[in-house]
């Protein structure tokens, strides 16, 4: 419980800027992950110095704290699984500066991925992280998570487009790292933020790279027959050199799935397609795309269709982008998993991933970021059906196992949140570990900011309660 | 002390340590000198037995090596299978990887492709107490746990010994082309520089010297050098769009790379008692940096990191309100402007060392 005095305090300087009511509560209990759990308070800062504040109060009474951006984490990251206080970037949502000349931006937190790019799209620029929720996450969030998208695999993630940020300490201190310019001595604290899941530091500021957009874009539909060769396609295209802006893999049940809910034109009878981008100056781009094909033709691709106009693009991004409202529309449930294997392991680890589902009587569909091995099996489920959930995150857990057994990790880009806690464990030795440990009690000794998450300490923090993971309303 | 397994690295930094020494960490010892060299160790602990390929699966883009290979090995085993990691650290036939990474060395690539924290994947680090740390792996996407890898790439050692270091790689390019304007005065050159980078071109390079350093790689006057790779059809593109250019292709383009890269090294072969001043400014900013600094300048001008070469006795100082650094010659206080994050850099460097027993001194004097 806060503290009335405490609580006084905390309004006070959030302006009185808060919410408090249980029903409230009810809003800011989950993200899209699986876990949940209520806050007591949601402030709504709108400066560093007001969260700086905050953070002494929490401190003084000992309350958990933690930031949130727009709730679209998959890990569980923004989940209050010790009660306390939310700090919401909503109000943190203003684009500061753009500056063109440099390939810079500056924003508060609270700005929504897209809204960065819309802003310097007229002019010719982007911000390269791309994740598929980037109409609703902020790049707070981004930055916490360390985001990835289908284009981070030709321009890299959001690490690589993050060259400052101005972090607020669980202490109250104000510092600032790294800045618009590169190579700046000092250790990289940027970079060790950047990922550590707001478990470290609130970021309050953050400075990114832009890039020129290039000059052509096509945008290409492999069709296949069977999963195997789709998943070959993809080392194949490596070992010849290719390197395109996206590559992305939807299996023959999710290609279903989504051509229902959205006719982008995708085959519905096929076993897999993969959706390859290349960008570039164009007659690197007319030469790649003949080279694709040949990659294509020597895995047997069934179709090869290159997107006609921008109309036809959009269509299959479409597709693409709003596969989670799709699976909505067949099951009620479903839980996405985030692993990574080398590139080479693809097709064994979808038959591992299929193995793993008739075992559970599970139906699990996949729709990833097949160019850099990032797997997203959707684990279809009921939670109406008793123990249908614990088997949807017991297949998951042998999913994640098998990733590391060829090499592999157990988040791409998702993020260990509270949801792989105890997973850590399987993927790390206990040094590596404690050396995780002993650095976050650097930034944070009394274990006050975003506690339960990242680190395994012992114990899972909630129970874990059978309710929708996304429902149709919080649908991007 | 040359251990030659990486448990042997941890005793070695344990019995160290127990006895208090201070611990000089060397790969090649190419680099002695930047930053800061620091005071003199009790001992020293060389990598350079540690020159193991650990894993390399062409088709993943991926490899692993021990800290201690040497960076032209790598390299010459990787263009092999044609594919690079571009990073282009200068003292390129003698550092050792480890080496690159901890000094973050970099290159005129960086343009496109980044630096050691865009291409590091994943690394094993033991610090004194001999803890055996994992952080990444080998895949190339990955965020599970703190990504600590960042705070060991330019460290100077002062934070852990690289036991290993995973990359992920890039395919070489079919060709390449370099495109050079040069003119008397900086305008036209920053001027054409502010072209490329707003067009739709995507040069990997894109760096800009001044007379004093052009003349010293064979060029003339203000210059800005412009790499391109790809097929014949696309630098038959760049040479459309970048007329008016010298263009170098082949050996004599390698031999202008590759004076470019070993420019510190010979700068500092020819006069050892120089220094070396880095900037970091913005895009716009590179302008006033190379024009005000005396001696040659080279500037990674797509990325806004300017290299002043300071003949001995100088007496020239960078204007306070730069961000810069002496990366040679800079003593005890190499590191200029330091911001409100040092405390926490310090307290990073307390935490894993807490005797200030690596490298003493190495960090820009700072710690
Ligand atoms: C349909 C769908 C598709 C998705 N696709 C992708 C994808 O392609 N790639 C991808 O990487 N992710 C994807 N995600 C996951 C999610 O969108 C990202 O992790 C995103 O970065 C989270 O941003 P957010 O603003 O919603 O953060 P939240 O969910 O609000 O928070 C996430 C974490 O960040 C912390 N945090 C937020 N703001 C701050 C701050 N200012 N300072 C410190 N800590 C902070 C929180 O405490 C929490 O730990 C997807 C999610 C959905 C629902």
């Amino acid at each position: 419980m806060i503290p009335a005095d405490a609580k006084r305090k905390l309004t006070e300087i959030a302006g009185n800027a808060f919410l408090d009511r249980p029903e409230d509560m009810r809003l800011y209990e989950y993200d899209g992950g699986v876990d949940k759990a209520l806050p007591e308070i949601v402030l709504f800062p709108e400066t560093a110095a007001q969260i700086a504040a905050i953070l002494r109060v929490a401190l003084d009474h000992r309350i958990p704290l933690l930031g949130r951006g727009a709730g679209t984490g998959l890990s569980g990251g923004a989940i209050p699984c010790r009660g306390g206080i939310v700090v919401s970037f909503a109000r943190m949502n203003r684009i500061l500066e753009i500056d063109l000349d440099n390939e810079r931006a500056v924003v508060e937190p609270g700005v929504v991925n897209l809204d960065l790019t819309l802003a310097v799209q007229g002019r010719k620029y982007f911000f390269a992280p791309d994740p598929s929720s980037q109409r609703a996450c902020t790049i707070g969030g981004n930055v916490a998570e360390n985001a990835g998208g289908p284009h981070t695999l030709a321009y890299g993630v959001t690490t690589n487009h993050v060259l400052g940020l101005e972090a607020v300490l669980p202490d109250g201190a104000i510092v600032h790292t790294g800045g618009m310019g590169q190579d700046h001595p000092g250790l990289d604290l940027t970079g060790l933020l950047t990922g550590s899941e707001g478990t470290m530091a609130l970021i309050t500021k953050v400075t990114v790279r832009l890039m020129r957009q290039p000059e052509a874009v096509k945008t290409i539909l492999a069709i296949y027959d069977t999963v195997d060769d789709c998943a070959n396609t993809v080392s194949e295209i490596t070992a010849r050199a290719i390197t395109p802006a996206a590559v992305e893999m939807l299996d023959g049940v999710m290609l279903r799935m989504v051509e229902e809910a959205t006719h982008a034109g995708y085959p519905m009878d096929a076993a897999a397609v993969l959706l390859i981008e290349l960008e570039g100056l164009q007659e690197a781009v007319e030469e790649q795309v003949e080279q694709v094909r040949d990659a294509c033709a020597a895995c047997h691709a069934r179709e090869f269709r290159i997107a006609r106009h921008a109309q036809e693009r959009e269509l299959l991004w479409k597709g693409r982008k709003n596969a989670f409202g799709a699976i909505g529309r067949v099951s009620p449930f479903y839980y996405v998993q985030d692993g990574v294997v080398p590139r080479t392991q693809i097709a064994p680890t979808l038959r591992a991933i299929g193995g793993i589902g008739s075992r559970c009587g599970l139906t699990i569909s996949n729709i990833f970021h097949a160019g850099d091995g990032n797997m997203h099996p959707i684990i279809l489920f009921d939670a109406r059906k008793p123990g249908d959930l614990k088997k949807a995150q017991r297949a998951g857990e042998d999913i994640l196992d098998h990733c590391i057994s060829v090499g592999g990790s157990i988040t791409g880009e998702h993020g260990i949140g509270m949801e792989k806690v105890e997973l850590m464990r399987h993927l790390y030795s206990e040094e590596s570990l404690e050396m995780m440990r002993r650095l976050k009690s650097l930034f944070d000794p009394d274990g006050m900011l975003n506690p339960g998450k990242l680190l395994p300490t012992g114990k899972g923090c909630t129970e874990i309660r059978q309710l929708p993971l996304v429902n149709e309303k919080t649908m991007l | 002390m040359t251990p030659t397994t990486p448990q042997e690295l941890a005793g070695s930094l344990r019995a160290a340590a127990e006895k208090k020494q201070t611990i000089g960490l060397r790969g090649a010892s190419t680099k002695r000198r930047m930053a800061a060299a620091g005071r003199e160790p009790a001992i020293a602990i060389s990598t350079t037995s540690l020159n193991q390929i650990l894993q390399y699966e062409p088709k993943d883009l991926t490899i692993s090596v021990q800290a201690g290979l040497r960076w032209a090995d790598l390299r010459a085993l990787l263009a092999a299978n044609r594919q690079m990691i571009p990073l282009d650290p200068p003292y390129a036939q003698q550092a050792t990887v480890g080496g690159v990474v901890a000094a973050n060395t970099s290159g005129p690539r960086r343009r496109w492709f980044g630096t050691a924290r865009d291409l590091v994947i994943g690394m094993t680090f033991i610090p004194i107490d001999g803890l055996a740390v994992q952080t990444g792996g080998m895949v190339v996407k990955n965020v599970a746990g703190l990504d600590m890898g960042k705070l060991l790439i330019g460290s100077m050692g002062t934070l852990a010994a690289i036991a290993s270091v995973n990359f992920k790689l890039a395919p070489l390019p079919e060709a390449t082309r370099t495109f050079v304007f040069s003119d008397r005065n900086p305008e036209p050159v920053f001027a054409r520089r502010d072209e490329i980078l707003k067009s739709v071109l995507q040069p990997s390079s894109l760096d800009l010297v001044n007379p004093a350093a052009a003349a010293k790689i064979g060029i003339d006057g203000w210059s800005l050098l412009v790499r391109a790779g790809g097929s014949q059809r696309v630098l038959d593109r760049y040479s459309r769009e970048l007329p008016a250019a010298q263009v170098c292709e082949g050996p004599a383009e390698s031999k202008l790379w590759e004076s470019i890269e070993e420019f510190t090294p010979s700068y500092l072969a020819e006069f050892p008692a120089a220094r070396v001043v880095r900037v970091s400014s913005t895009l716009r900013e590179v302008r006033a940096v190379a024009g005000t600094l005396p001696g040659p300048v080279v500037s990674r001008a797509g990325n806004g990191v300017t290299y002043g070469y300071l003949p001995p006795e100088t007496r020239w100082s960078p204007p306070a309100e730069w961000q810069a650094c002496y990366e040679y010659g800079g003593g005890d206080d190499a590191w200029l402007n330091s911001g409100d994050d040092l405390p926490l850099m310090r307290r990073v460097k307390q935490m894993l060392d807490p005797d200030g027993l690596l490298n003493p001194g190495r960090y820009y004097g700072r710690f």
